[in-house]
């Protein structure tokens, strides 16, 4: 294992450490919290002590052993309704299940033959039409669970029928020479996905502005305390100087890229909402190349049980506005990056075919995969579908013609430079549907 | 690098133990404060002040017997805090409505006990058994029933026999649900705990039983399940597979769905009596209280005194603290983000709320935001116990907010914090050196090498020989700061 020194040099830090008194900051003793100071403060002149050019440059080249697509896995958590979503319009099936809840075919913003999109992810229909979007129906895991947190633990772990206990992000990054403190990271959580279990280290954040020492008002307390805090881990054994060096790392670069602020490029419009403030700090971090390989960020409440809403508003509409118009977004605020960018959406099961009695609909199985990203077979619908026809469901439920894990090893043998990815996704069979070009 | 451990009978992990045995040089030699370190929460001063008192020996059999320890305050601070924790799952059943307020006021109250209970060693054997019969808190069908469980099976029996513990949870219905054997039939058998309960909470998944173990394991708990109109656990004849099974040694006709239920508790019995029980146990008996490398001698005398008492657990942890191997292992572990929360608490001398929870609560969201909340694990298997899997940048930075929270007194601001200025050394010392030399000592138990010194002078921007007065920075407004940077060393990891 070869670990990467990120700590800034001496000559990055001020040289002498000048006592301060908090007169022009009284609220210190009161409490503050360092994010109502910083939104006060406008965070002028944060970090001019510790920031520097080189850092980037240091970073960057850390970096280098990792040369392949960031890695962004986005969970639609709580069931995300695929069928309402990515609508098999011209299955004849389809409107008898679905007769209050299904979304009309007039209204879809066709894609092929059989599908069309809800109108609400109009934003990402020219992603889609671009080829940078495409879509993989019926995918599922090979034993379908119905239980919102068995199927989320076991999509996680991704390892069925043996007893590993890691996930498979964590196995991703174990496999690679190790990175910079922003390996991984899971955005807008102060907790890493179960994805990330294991020892690899990742960082989780609520966001790049957020994450701070709360002790530090200004650039210099900063450095007043990176300085301390660097020197008592001086010597400590690895299991407490690493991540203490990593965080400071880490702490040194969050303040650097709070310092210099962050506007999304191409004429980029994030909505303002968690989701759109993750994905703009993931799209930040991929731009100021500090080192992300693998970044995980969660988009939840997709459990319609009831009151699922109309085509025009209500619940589901208004999610779908929001995943796209964060999602094209993204897109557009990366702009020529986005040629090594692969993200995946993934739930943990998709919904019952059958609309139930309270405007909804329940657990079931075989779910919509979205994919973007410039590696990305896109303006397709891939997978093969089983129809909806009674005699073709299980239990109810869409049956599931592609595992989902053929569909993330496809993304790390070609895009990601991974080797062989039976250790990641122990069991694996060689099927693989072509869903990204090779880089 | 390192030592790999490969877990045998924990499952397939495999971390690397040298990361914290290479910690041991940051803790003193002394064998009380390891004791407390390893054997509560944290050293306190009145803790520490009570064991030297006691002497090692009374100290440590006054803690092996709980109910002799005077927990009054605790109790009541339990009781009028969170009434609801004594309801029965009848009430619960009743009053609830899938409601999750009884599960979050077991966790509050978990966290309230750990940091201000006085029978310390019992708590921590309840963390290690709740986490060794892992039914996650808060989880979908715990609602009614996860308190009963925590107090019918785990508080009942963590200082008596596992036996006797094992057959409890097996004929709880918060297991039966977690692990749905409660939707285990003959017609369609659920292995989900037919398995764990091999893997997990008795011999562990290399001891050998096999695929085919396996399957026997569940086909004979079918039947074990719950009353689904009164959500009680239940014994269901008919749901009960008959016919041959054999698991190891554990063999039986089993012909009779009316004797499946004393069948199932035989076998119960058996798999928590097996010798590969005992060894996992004690290894996790050692993973937990002396090192990330459990030692392979103490783990088989260990094991050898549990079989010899009949799964009591009472006289392997005598045995365990009283060991050489023990003694010979301080410095050995590293604080968790929860045992860094507790040891935080315990020694600024922190206290709940006057009334009400919401400072509790406070330390339940913040320890929740850190991943370690007590009960909480997600997966069957219980946390994590060693340093290697809480490697973490996020968590290094959380831990670090959390000592100026606390020290501060930022959040949960309602929870009491005697003033820090009692730490201060009286008279004041002339200089700052020995202030730094002494606030160490009341927070770590001990003076930090001169360079980490050096460091929190370097934070003060003064020297060991710059002049000390009554108004100096460190003693006033920074003092705060000062305090939460020497609990910010890594003296203070050091478990």
């Amino acid at each position: 294992m070869t670990t990467i020194d990120l700590t800034p040099t001496p000559d990055q830090l001020p040289a002498t450490i000048e006592p301060r008194k908090p007169c022009g900051c009284p609220d210190y003793e009161r409490g503050m919290s360092r994010r109502s100071f910083l939104k006060r403060a406008g965070l002028s002149g944060l970090v001019a002590g510790i920031a520097s050019q080189t850092m980037f440059t240091r970073l960057a080249f850390a970096s280098a052993p990792y040369s392949g697509d960031v890695l962004i896995v986005l969970s639609l958590r709580g069931g995300f309704d695929g069928l309402n979503a990515i609508v098999p319009a011209a299955d004849p099936d389809y409107a008898t299940w679905r007769p209050n809840v299904g979304i009309p075919s007039g209204i879809l913003l066709q894609l092929d033959g059989m599908f069309g999109m809800h109108p609400a992810m109009a934003p990402l229909k020219g992603l889609y039409d671009a080829g940078q979007l495409a879509v993989v129906q019926a995918v599922g895991m090979a034993e379908p669970n119905r239980s919102h947190f068995q199927a989320m633990e076991e999509m996680e772990r991704a390892a069925p029928g043996t007893s590993l206990r890691t996930g498979w992000l964590d196995r991703v990054l174990g496999l690679r020479e190790e990175g910079t403190a922003f390996q991984g990271v899971q955005m807008g959580s102060s907790m890493a996905a179960s994805a990330f279990r294991g020892s690899s280290s990742e960082l989780a954040m609520w966001s790049v502005d957020s994450f701070g020492l709360d002790a530090a008002w200004d650039a210099d307390e900063l450095a007043r305390w990176s300085g301390a805090l660097r020197e008592l881990h001086q010597g400590a054994p690895p299991a407490i100087g690493q991540p203490a060096r990593s965080a400071l790392a880490a702490l040194t670069t969050t303040a650097q890229l709070q310092q210099v602020g962050y506007a999304p490029e191409n004429g980029a419009a994030y909505p303002d909402s968690d989701l759109g403030r993750a994905m703009r700090d993931v799209a930040r971090l991929i731009k100021s190349d500090v080192g992300l390989q693998v970044a995980a960020v969660d988009y939840g409440d997709w459990d319609m049980h009831a009151g699922m809403g109309g085509v025009g508003g209500g619940w589901l509409h208004d999610h779908l506005t929001e995943l796209s118009g964060a999602l094209a977004a993204f897109a557009t605020d990366l702009g020529p990056r986005l040629s090594d960018v692969t993200l995946v959406t993934l739930t943990e099961f998709g919904r019952r075919v059958e609309e139930n009695g309270s405007g909804g609909t329940d657990h079931g199985h075989g779910q919509a995969v979205l994919l973007l990203g410039g590696g990305v077979r896109g303006a397709q619908v891939h997978g093969q579908g089983p129809g909806l026809s009674p005699g073709a469901l299980v239990d109810g439920d869409l049956a599931a013609t592609t595992e989902y894990r053929t569909i993330l090893a496809e993304i790390l043998e070609k895009r990601c430079g991974a080797g062989s990815v039976g250790s990641i996704f122990p069991g694996i069979g060689s099927q693989r549907l072509g869903v990204v070009n090779a880089r | 690098m390192g030592t790999a451990v490969a877990g045998a009978g924990l499952g397939s992990l495999v971390w690397d133990a040298d990361l914290a045995e290479a910690a041991a040089p940051l803790a003193t030699k002394d064998q009380d404060l390891h004791l407390l370190r390893r054997a509560t929460y944290g050293p306190s001063k009145a803790s520490l002040a009570e064991l030297k008192r006691m002497g090692r020996n009374a100290w440590l059999e006054r803690q092996l017997r709980p109910d002799s320890i005077d927990d009054r305050a605790c109790d009541e601070l339990i009781a009028s805090r969170f009434p609801r924790l004594g309801w029965s799952m009848d009430k619960a059943w009743a009053e609830l409505d899938f409601g999750w307020d009884l599960m979050f006021d077991l966790g509050v109250s978990t966290v309230a006990r750990a940091a201000w209970s006085e029978r310390q060693l019992f708590e921590t054997m309840v963390d290690f058994w709740s986490n060794h019969l892992n039914v996650s808190n808060p989880s979908d069908n715990g609602w009614y029933c996860r308190h009963d469980y925590d107090r019918t099976v785990i508080r009942r029996h963590a200082m008596g026999k596992f036996s006797d513990m094992l057959l409890a949870s097996a004929e709880h219905p918060a297991m039966m649900l977690y692990l749905n054997n409660a939707e285990s039939s003959k017609e369609d058998p659920n292995e989900n705990y037919g398995r764990e309960l091999l893997e997990l909470h008795s011999v562990g998944v290399d001891a050998g039983y096999g695929e085919d173990g396996m399957w026997s394991s569940t086909l004979i708990m079918t039947g074990f399940g719950i009353d689904w109109d009164t959500g009680h656990f239940r014994y269901w004849p008919d749901a009960h597979h008959t016919g041959p099974v054999k698991v190891l040694g554990f063999r039986a006709r089993n012909g009779s769905a009316r004797k499946g239920r004393d069948l199932g508790r035989a076998y119960v019995r058996y798999l928590a009596r097996h010798p590969a029980t005992a060894r996992r146990i004690a290894r996790k008996l050692c993973l937990r209280f002396v090192s990330d490398a459990p030692p392979p001698g103490l783990v088989n005398d260990l094991a050898a005194t549990y079989r010899r008492n009949d799964t009591a657990i009472v006289p392997v942890l005598r045995q365990l603290f009283g060991s050489s191997a023990f003694k010979d292992a301080v410095g050995a572990k590293i604080r968790r983000p929860f045992q860094d929360l507790t040891a935080t608490l315990r020694i600024l001398g922190m206290g709940p709320d006057a009334s009400g929870t919401e400072g509790l609560q406070g330390l339940y969201w913040m320890i929740e935001g850190f991943g370690d909340l007590p009960l909480a694990w997600s997966q069957p298997d219980g946390y994590p116990d060693y340093a290697d899997a809480w490697r973490s940048a996020g968590g290094t930075l959380n831990r670090w907010n959390m000592h100026m929270s606390l020290a501060a007194h930022w959040w949960p601001s309602s929870l009491k914090l005697p003033p820090l200025e009692n730490m201060l050394p009286r008279p004041l010392p002339k200089t700052h050196g020995p202030l730094i030399d002494a606030l160490s000592r009341r927070l770590l138990f001990r003076t930090m090498s001169e360079a980490h010194r050096d460091a929190v002078l370097g934070f003060l921007g003064v020297g060991a020989h710059t002049p000390l007065s009554a108004d100096s920075e460190a003693v006033t407004w920074r003092l705060s700061s000062v305090v939460a940077l020497i609990l910010d060393s890594p003296y203070h990891q050091v478990r």
